[in-house]
């Protein structure tokens, strides 16, 4: 692209979209075509790959939000139990994450939102926005408890199988979890094993294991690549519950499903025309 | 030029898709009823989950209503520049947006005109709203 070209092509987005261009807003997620690949990933000084990193999704991850992405016409699996799970999410329930509870496990994987890792020699820590971490020990000889207390994340445990990290967890909540932005559901019986690989220096991977006997005939697998972000991005602060004024304007469940698989109106009204320039 | 509109429109609708605000537009939001507020600014909140700031318009019978205006987080907001400086209690404020699907006087602030003529987007960023 010419620079002339890119130029005209930046000023009518600027038009297009009017926006003031007062500041840059960074994008949150990448077009991955973009991203140079090839650079070895870094490594500890115990010779593990090193994982840590301000991570961001990638336009090619489609539809955005759902666990589904890749299943043919992001069909579930659904049991009769799974199939009223969902239909109780979407008639009964807010979004959990509108009223501040953590997204958990596999959702935060699903999410657009960047995430940030931090690596050391026996631990890792995923941390998101809204605040949310997750801190996963990979200390050899760790087992599942044999009851554990459920949580949002479940009961993570961490081992390195050659260059991958596995993350083996029990142990969720079955209340107020959405398994996606979509309002899919998971129960208390769920069992995810993430796989998480640094494929190079720019990029950070998943293959996830996703087993739930109550609310899906079998187990299924969603996978996902972010790309790495700018040196000096970092997650930032975020108070979901200072002013949550919105929480009383909910209603139940995502509203519409697109035809691409994304929470939306497929055909909105538009906005009133721009006010003319003074 | 056409081709030049085509690639920028191409540039434009590349940079949406999907990133995650902390619910659905479409659990709040109808976008089947786009509206304008034009109005006094009298109140903002600079907060988390949402910025809101709040416009005093006049209706037909000349009574004021008082329209609550959701944007984006303020993070959000002030990475693309939309800072809270800008906002003047005060000021005539024209708000672009969806009103709530619950029918009150709340709106999705997605394109809000300063008086000075400039435009800033106010929508949560990845929503799933309209772009």
């Amino acid at each position: 692209m010419s620079a002339r070209v890119a130029g005209v092509a930046l000023a009518v987005c600027v038009a297009l979209a009017g926006v003031s261009l007062l500041g840059q807003e960074r994008p949150m997620q990448l077009d991955d075509t973009k991203v140079p690949k090839g650079r070895p990933a870094p490594r500890l000084a115990n010779g593990k790959p090193d994982l840590s990193g301000y991570w961001k999704g990638t336009t090619q991850t489609k539809p955005g939000g759902n666990i589904g992405k890749d299943l043919p016409g992001w069909k579930l699996p659904l049991t009769p139990a799974g199939e009223a799970a969902l239909k109780h999410n979407l008639t009964a329930t807010v979004d959990p994450e509108a009223v501040c509870i953590i997204g958990g496990t596999p959702r935060h994987n699903a999410s657009g939102l960047p995430f940030e890792v931090l690596q050391g020699n026996n631990k890792i820590v995923f941390m998101y926005w809204y605040s949310y971490f997750r801190l996963i020990p990979f200390t050899p000889g760790l087992k599942h408890s044999d009851d554990p207390d459920p949580s949002f994340f479940g009961e993570e445990i961490g081992r390195w199988e050659g260059d991958t990290l596995v993350i083996d967890s029990i142990g969720f909540k079955e209340e107020k979890v959405w398994i996606d932005e979509n309002a899919n559901p998971h129960s208390d019986a769920m069992h995810v094993v993430e796989r998480w690989t640094r494929p190079d220096y720019n990029h950070i991977h998943v293959e996830t294991l996703i087993e739930d006997a109550k609310f899906y005939t079998k187990p299924f697998t969603y996978s996902r690549t972010w790309a790495l972000g700018e040196p000096d991005e970092q997650i930032q602060e975020y108070s979901c519950s200072e002013n949550n004024v919105d929480a009383a304007h909910l209603g139940f469940g995502p509203g519409p499903i697109r035809a691409d698989g994304t929470r939306g109106y497929d055909n909105p009204a538009p906005l009133p025309p721009p006010v003319p320039k003074k | 030029m056409k081709s030049h509109l085509a690639l920028a429109a191409a540039i434009t609708l590349a940079a949406g898709g999907h990133v995650a605000a902390h619910h659905s537009f479409a659990a709040e939001f109808d976008a089947t009823k786009a509206i304008r507020v034009t109005g006094t600014l009298v109140k903002v909140e600079w907060t988390n989950p949402h910025t809101y700031f709040y416009v005093d318009v006049k209706d037909d019978k000349g009574e004021v209503v008082r329209w609550a205006c959701e944007s984006g987080a303020p993070g959000a907001l002030s990475r693309r520049g939309f800072k809270r400086s800008l906002l003047k209690l005060g000021d005539t404020l024209i708000v672009d947006g969806y009103r709530a699907k619950n029918g009150a006087n709340l709106m999705d602030a997605r394109r809000v005109t300063l008086p000075d003529g400039q435009v800033m987007v106010g929508a949560s960023a990845g929503d799933g709203g309209p772009q």
